[in-house]
């Protein structure tokens, strides 16, 4: 344990130092390639703009690796397992699971009670808009990192620390082997209980132990703590990762689907900056939006059937 | 100045390899793109803070009203990505703003463009087509009819 705490530890500490010797460059190689970034255009953005007002001064903005470099080869680690850590945007759902995922429109298998739950859901109660954790495979317009520590007993814990979304619990995926808990020992938490594996290349995670506090989606796809996510990552190139996603529940699907999503990295040098959502939150009062979770907490509105 | 104005150009050049998306929330949720609103007028309170950071404009009418205005940005981080700095943001300093009114309060509204009295606008230069200085006009702090 002690060992894992102090390889994060170095981790971190040369993630930043090398963040602070990457900062220059980066400003240096973006007033240099600029005219030639401009006239390339965007990279696919991970969030849908449609329906939303201009995103400019009161929207986000992370910026992503340019082509020549994104289309670079994929670093290693120096036991030649890929290099995850990014900084990443996108690789998950963010306003509809279904549609980001690749499905089209009502492909989700929902059941029954799952689809009039989430018919039934406000885009304005979205839980994570009162700064709780957004979980798997939610993403958002902030950068995040695999972080891939190693210990002197070999790969350690790999630790998922996301620039907004966390909330203060950071997910940890178990890479020593072990199982996951009972069922009946798992406390139902936001991140769940997650183990890994290397497949190759590939970075398989295996999660269960989710609550169902959360939403896939502003559109309010529900699940409940039956899920089980199984995440496939494939770093293809410099700036590019693919997560194979297999969205299980039974409590919620009908049964088990094959989602895709992409993460695109951000350029050289980027670093995470601090977040603390709940500093200055005044969501909702240009609104007179309500906090429906302020008395009951969050969760299921509706329980789902098979646990009445 | 020069170096700002560098570090601007560059992130706007940026602008289009970056993932421009829709902020900790939907605006349309909070926010009416059928209200839009501006004014001129001075910086009371600069608050660069999580999720969203907020410029508080106080504008004065020709009757010696004040109204101040509180404008949602994005996340400071993402601000500062853009190429911002703290420091261009000074209480007291003259600004003008361009933004979409609060669905319920007119005067808490989303920021789309600030223009500073030495003319540094920030987000305009993105080249995005919505929110041109066509649809605005000049005044102090009042919805466009």
């Amino acid at each position: 344990m002690r060992n894992a705490v102090l390889g994060f530890i170095a981790i971190i500490a040369v993630s930043l130092a090398v963040s602070a010797r990457g900062q220059n460059a980066q400003q240096r190689q973006g007033q240099r390639t600029a005219p030639q970034g401009q006239a390339q255009g965007g990279a696919p953005s991970p969030q849908s703009e449609q329906g939303r007002l201009p995103a400019r001064l009161s929207g986000e903005f992370t910026p992503l690796a340019k082509p020549d470099i994104a289309n670079g080869p994929v670093p290693r680690m120096p036991d030649g397992h890929p290099d995850l850590s990014g900084p990443w945007v996108g690789g998950g759902s963010n306003s509809d699971i279904e549609k980001d995922g690749g499905l089209k429109p009502g492909e989700l298998p929902l059941l029954p009670w799952a689809k009039q739950l989430r018919e039934s859901r406000k885009e304005e109660d979205e839980p994570y808009l009162y700064c709780t954790p957004m979980s798997v495979p939610r993403v958002n317009p902030y950068p995040w990192r695999f972080v891939q520590s190693v210990t002197a007993n070999g790969l350690g814990t790999i630790y998922v620390i996301h620039e907004n979304g966390d909330a203060g619990g950071v997910r940890k995926i178990f890479m020593d082997g072990r199982k996951h808990p009972p069922a009946d020992e798992l406390l139902p938490t936001w991140w769940g209980h997650s183990i890994g594996r290397w497949e190759g290349d590939t970075l398989v995670i295996d999660t269960v132990g989710y609550n169902d506090k959360f939403w896939f989606d502003s559109r309010g796809t529900p699940h409940t703590t039956q899920l089980h996510t199984i995440e496939r990552w494939t770093r293809t190139n410099f700036g590019t990762m693919i997560n194979e996603f297999t969205l299980d529940d039974p409590g919620a699907l009908e049964h088990p689907v094959q989602l895709k999503f992409t993460a695109h990295a951000q350029p050289p040098g980027s670093e995470l900056m601090e977040f603390i959502c709940t500093e200055n939150n005044q969501y909702g009062v240009a609104a007179d939006i309500p906090n429906i979770y302020r008395e009951k907490g969050y969760g299921l509105e509706v329980q789902p059937p098979t646990q009445k | 100045m020069k170096t700002t104005v560098g570090i601007l150009a560059a992130a706007f050049a940026l602008f289009g390899l970056a993932a421009p998306s829709a902020a900790h929330h939907s605006f349309a949720v909070e926010y009416d793109k059928e209200k839009p609103v501006q004014g001129t007028g001075v910086i009371s309170k600069v608050e660069w803070t999580n999720p969203h950071m907020r410029v508080y404009i106080d504008c004065t009418d020709e009757k010696g009203v004040v109204t101040t205005w509180n404008l949602e940005l994005g996340s400071p981080n993402s601000v500062i990505r853009r190429g911002w700095k703290p420091s261009d943001l000074k209480q007291g300093a003259k600004i003008s703003f361009k933004g979409f009114g609060g669905r319920k309060v007119l005067t808490r509204a989303a920021a789309d463009v600030l223009t500073l009295a030495d003319g540094r606008s920030f987000a305009g230069a993105s080249g995005a087509p919505d929110g041109t200085p066509e649809q605005y006009g000049v005044g102090a702090g009042v919805p466009i009819p």
